[in-house]
């Protein structure tokens, strides 16, 4: 099958960018659509021209690095599957494919469709943890977590950070990401000690970075590839008013 | 007292609040709407109420107090909005929905906009008959009156229908915003969103049809 | 090169309490006086990382990719090993340490193994605590599966995302360091040279991968835990950006480099599909727990599996391995599998692959358990294939996964070059020849938290350590290379893409020094590197600048690196004339076509010596003893 790719392309932050048509000829269903992605670079690079940077690594779906938004949908119209995932049976030969980076102001863009997300990073230093040292921890099942609860902060914790979220909210807003950490935390009884500390700390570096306020359109949850849930931002909202009526915090 | 102010100023903070006056402004809806039935009890009846109202003591405070909400609701989702639009300096060129956004959440801020519109006219002409030449002094003519052009009834119905939506994703959103979600309630709340952004906005329409269909004051 | 790998004396099980007792400690109030530089925030390098911190030491954390989270111990699926015994199915410290011994073929250190089954029960607490969701019972308890080479259930899991949540987990304690100022993280950086001065590792030059300017770091002492070299073979399980590139520089500047033959070839990958692809994709082995693996019993059978009724399936692994049945460890596994598909029993289209097949799974436990179980994993096969594994079997093929050589390390971690510190898959650790599923978690944290913390102190407390910055004339000296090295690269005009000479060589390695070897390929293997290598420093070609972000300058650096290291592989592959685990030589197997080991001339650990450019390389031997878990011909049969 043969495709047309409309790329885009951005040589720095601080450049304009604008958009790059290229051809792909004779790929085939099977492949994943960054192997084709792959293959135009190939062809680029032979030609001694600048290939398309964009980020991938593990290639399976859960190392969380690739951000592209393919045909306006992060990661591509796939459901519950990443960039990487996506493989050219979801398209027809002659198809037009338009590429965009992940967009919001705190992911600014290093170099076409590669992103900086470090805000996501330094969102977890505010308070994405529990402040246990190496040595200190007690026997594994002398705290037992009721299976629901546990069930349910594995569904927070399959988040894989790669922010398609805040490309897909029509506010750029973090919530669905922060909230995933806060309920992991919040669910478990490993998380309760510093739950209030965590919460508004988290919030105000989120609020700190620059991304949007979530305003209940769930299309985070629509395009997340781990499929985590907007109950995830009642309760991190449940948290932080806890934090702010309740607590001394 | 700095954390209010951090509560108030936070993203969570905002939407609770306008969540929250929301949720307020729904229940007037509900008494408006009930105050507005007693039309259908006849001129005597509802000129009556009317009275009552403007009589009550009480009545300044609470059009303060309303007031204070609309404004609350508004001018926090304005502010919030703008922090939105600068969350994202580059649009996308492409944007497609992978179906997390419904009519009622896409529509919004439209419909927001109707509402207000809608409300500046409202206020303008039925209560300080502003820009019309009600000679009437009692409300039940002056509604009459009105309502007998059919752009009036038709912008009324229109703007209903508009409510209906904006309602349709803010009674819910504002449950969800308060953090009220749980896998046996939640549904329950959405579809009694819907219901009620239905009912409400669907018997508020009914009164410029029927206002205009008895063609005034007879 | 002196090889003492400082085992200390007494009985295996006294060893490491005794050691622990006297090394020496560095004063609370002195640990912020050292800088300790650690490269790679995988579960090793993150978990040393915080743990480091938490004791007050300064840490600097380098990794390649955008954030510390996304190393590639995240893509690991099944789960990690701990002797808890929950199960109470009679496991034991010293099961675990049998087992692993055994199922590395006799090839690891005993002592190293014995500390791995010690600590591997704080591992999981220490998890535990920091909020990792591990799977668990109605009652609230931590559940346990099996994992291949095992009769216990000792497998901890988080569905088959354990390497996530385990990741995220140290993650999570390394950020906590960043907050408190402990810890400086410098994402997207990569190794470009190791600096040692007066023959002790003193610092690093990484290369900003955004800017593609050189930085000097110093340090008292360098981490190294930046993984396997899967990739040499181009095709594996690992991420792209794995490679061996610093692991290289570390063995040129005089780090021995331990058994590079011994590489673990994953039974249950899913298959290549075409030429274009760039990287395979494991399925945890947790699935053969329940899922039976078979071949039609004729030859060329090219009916769909539901065709085929069960008198015509022949479930080779159960038959041949009756004890053990589906879950033999890796190896063992990986071999039938090519044995069937050489008899021309193979499946699918291409014939290189065998069934991994769930319906009577499904039949027995209901598809809402197995959804439970594996749920995660089915759908990744589905999204790969768009084939649905509940109704159809799972089409497997080995292939590449882990590197069980690497660095050479003593018990305290510690490389040929003082100050030079490796953890994790980057060491020659202790899984010997063939790595159990599930004990590379178990390794990768151990090291970072329980063993490095007390060693690093040992060795800085004992250790006069001149003032050395990055004004050091060495450190110039390594950005010249540095940039040397970028030029050279960037000069080259040629035609080949970094990655045409990187399948050229993989499709090489896999199919002269894969699954199983012998003398002639090897041979022949080694007389065609060097002519990649050479066409590779003629005919490539670079696009793009050295001064910004250049994903192909990255790729043709490590390709550089790839083409250099396969050669030591296959030498290394070429002198170690025995099977062993994951190396299996033609000319050494029993009747019954399993590996057969030399104990008496190849109980050792071949050492690597880099002995100069264009010179042959050194093999130094770490003689092995067993004391305490005889070596045998392995069975599971």
């Amino acid at each position: 099958m043969n495709l047309t790719l409309r790329v885009w392309r951005q040589k720095g932050p601080k450049e304009k960018g604008h958009f790059e048509t290229y051809q792909v000829q004779d790929v085939t269903p099977e492949m994943s659509f960054f192997e084709a992605l792959d293959k135009v670079n190939e062809e680029l690079i032979t030609a001694g021209r600048e290939p398309i940077a964009f980020d991938h690594d593990c290639r399976e779906g859960i190392c969380g690095t690739c951000s592209l938004t393919i045909n306006g949908q992060p990661h591509g119209p796939d459901e519950a599957a990443t960039g990487c995932q996506l493989h050219l049976r979801a398209f027809k030969s002659g198809d037009t494919i338009t590429i965009e980076p992940f967009r919001a102001r705190a992911f600014p863009v290093i170099k076409d469709l590669v992103i900086d997300r470090s805000a996501l990073d330094r969102v977890m230093t505010a308070g994405g943890f529990v402040s246990v040292n190496t040595g200190s921890a007690a026997e594994a099942n002398s705290i037992l977590v009721p299976k629901d609860k546990s069930d349910a902060a594995m569904d927070a914790a399959a988040c894989i950070g790669c922010g398609a979220c805040v490309a897909a909210c029509p506010n750029a807003s973090a919530m669905l990401f922060v909230s995933a950490k806060v309920s992991h935390f919040a669910l478990l009884p490993q998380g309760k000690p510093e739950r209030d500390r965590r919460v508004l700390a988290m919030q105000k570096q989120m609020d700190l970075e620059g991304f949007g306020n979530c305003s209940n359109e769930s299309e985070c949850e629509a395009v997340c590839p781990k499929e985590i849930k907007v109950c995830n931002i009642a309760r991190m909202n449940r948290e932080f008013l806890r934090a702010i009526f309740w607590s001394k915090e | 007292m700095r954390w209010l102010f951090d509560f108030l100023n936070s993203s969570i903070g905002k939407k609770v609040t306008v969540g929250l006056a929301g949720l307020l402004l729904c229940g007037f809806l509900l008494t408006h709407l009930a105050g507005n039935l007693i039309l259908f009890a006849g001129q005597a009846k509802f000129n009556a109420y009317a009275e009552f109202l403007e009589k009550n003591p009480l009545l300044p405070a609470l059009e303060i107090g309303l007031a204070a909400l609309f404004l609350i609701h508004i001018i926090v989702t304005l502010y919030a909005r703008w922090q939105n639009w600068q969350a994202r300096p580059v649009s996308y060129e492409m944007t497609v929905s992978k179906g997390g956004r419904t009519w009622g959440s896409r529509t919004m801020t439209y419909t927001a906009f109707l509402l207000l519109g809608f409300i500046i006219l409202h206020v303008a002409t039925l209560k300080y008959g502003l820009a019309t030449s009600f000679t009437e002094d009692e409300v039940f003519q002056r509604v009459m009156t009105f309502l007998k052009s059919p752009w009036m009834a038709g912008f009324y119905v229109l703007t209903m229908a508009g409510l209906g939506l904006h309602l349709s994703h803010g009674f819910e959103s504002a449950f969800q915003t308060l953090g009220v979600n749980h896998p046996k309630y939640t549904p329950v709340i959405k579809a009694a969103g819907i219901l009620f952004a239905v009912a409400v906005a669907g018997t508020f329409a009914v009164i410029p049809l029927w206002a205009y269909w008895q063609g005034g004051l007879k | 090169m002196k090889l003492d790998a400082k085992i200390p004396a007494g009985s295996v099980s006294q060893k490491w309490d005794k050691y622990r007792f006297d090394l020496k400690l560095v004063n609370p109030a002195n640990k912020r006086k050292f800088d300790v530089l650690i490269v790679g925030s995988g579960l090793a390098g993150a978990s040393a990382a915080a743990t480091l911190a938490e004791l007050g030491y300064n840490v600097k954390v380098f990794c390649l990719q955008d954030s510390p989270r996304r190393a590639h111990s995240i893509a690991a699926q099944g789960g990690i090993n701990a002797a808890k015994n929950y199960p109470n199915d009679g496991d034991s410290v010293w099961r675990l340490f049998y087992d692993t011994v055994k199922g590395g073929d006799y090839r690891a250190r005993e002592a190293n193994v014995y500390r791995l089954a010690q600590v591997s029960n704080s591992i999981i607490d220490q998890c535990v605590a920091q909020g990792v969701p591990f799977a668990r019972e109605y009652g609230g308890a931590l559940d346990n599966r099996s994992f291949g080479g095992a009769q216990v259930s000792r497998t901890f899991y988080a569905r088959g995302q354990t390497g996530q949540q385990l990741l995220l987990g140290a993650y999570s304690s390394l950020m906590r360091q960043v907050n408190k100022k402990q810890v400086q993280i410098f994402p997207r950086r990569e190794m470009a040279e190791l600096v040692v001065i007066d023959g002790v590792a003193r610092g690093i030059v990484v290369r900003n991968l955004i800017t593609g300017q050189f930085e000097s770091y110093a340090g008292h002492a360098v981490l190294l835990a930046t993984g396997g070299y899967g990739n040499t073979f181009y095709l594996s399980t690992n991420a792209n950006s794995c490679n061996v590139s610093a692991a290289w520089r570390a063995y040129k500047k005089g780090a021995g480099f331990a058994n590079p033959c011994f590489t673990q070839i994953h039974p249950t990958c899913i298959p290549q599909s075409g030429e274009h692809q760039a990287k395979l994709t494991l399925m945890s082995e947790s699935l053969r727990n329940d899922g039976r693996v078979w071949v039609p019993k004729k030859k060329g059978d090219t009916r769909s599996p539901d065709q085929i009724p069960d008198s015509e399936r022949d479930y080779y692994l159960e038959r041949q391995y009756p004890t053990f049945g589906n879950l033999v460890p890796r190896d063992v596994a990986s071999r039938a599998a090519k044995r069937m598909i050489d008899e021309g029993r193979g499946v699918g289209k291409t014939g290189l692959s065998v069934y991994l097949d769930f319906a009577d799974a499904v039949k027995r436990q209901g598809k809402a358990k197995i959804v439970e179980k594996y749920g995660n994993l089915f759908d990744m096969y589905h999204h790969l294939t768009a084939e649905d594994p509940y109704r159809v079997p799972m089409r497997i093929y080995p292939a590449v996964h882990y590197a069980m050589g690497g660095l050479w390390v003593d018990y305290n971690l510690m490389t040929t070059i003082p100050g030079l510190f490796c953890l994790g898959e980057a060491n020659f650790s202790d899984h010997g020849a063939n790595r159990l599923g599930a004990s590379a978690l178990m390794q990768g944290l151990g090291d970072g938290y329980f063993i490095i913390p007390y060693t690093l102190g040992g060795y800085l407390a004992s250790t006069k350590l001149p003032k050395a910055g990055t004004d050091h004339q060495a450190f110039a000296e390594a950005q010249r290379l540095a940039h040397e090295r970028v030029k050279r690269l960037l000069s080259s005009k040629g035609k080949r893409t970094p990655v045409s000479f990187h399948k050229e060589l993989g499709k090489l390695l896999w199919s002269n020094c894969g699954m199983s070897r012998n003398e002639k390929g090897l041979k022949e293997a080694l007389a065609k590197i060097p002519a990649i290598r050479e066409e590779f420093w003629n005919n490539l070609v670079v696009s793009g600048s050295g001064n910004d972000f250049n994903q192909t300058l990255e790729r043709a650096s490590r390709v550089g690196d790839y083409l250099e290291f396969a050669e030591l592989l296959v030498r290394d592959a070429l002198e170690r004339k025995e099977s062993c685990g994951g190396h299996f030589r033609e000319e050494s197997q029993t009747p019954d076509n399993e590996a057969k080991r030399d104990d008496a001339n190849f109980s050792h650990a071949a050492v690597w010596e880099h002995a100069g450019e264009g010179k042959d390389p050194i093999r130094n031997q770490e003689p092995l003893t067993f004391t305490d878990v005889v070596p045998s011909q392995r069975s599971y049969a």
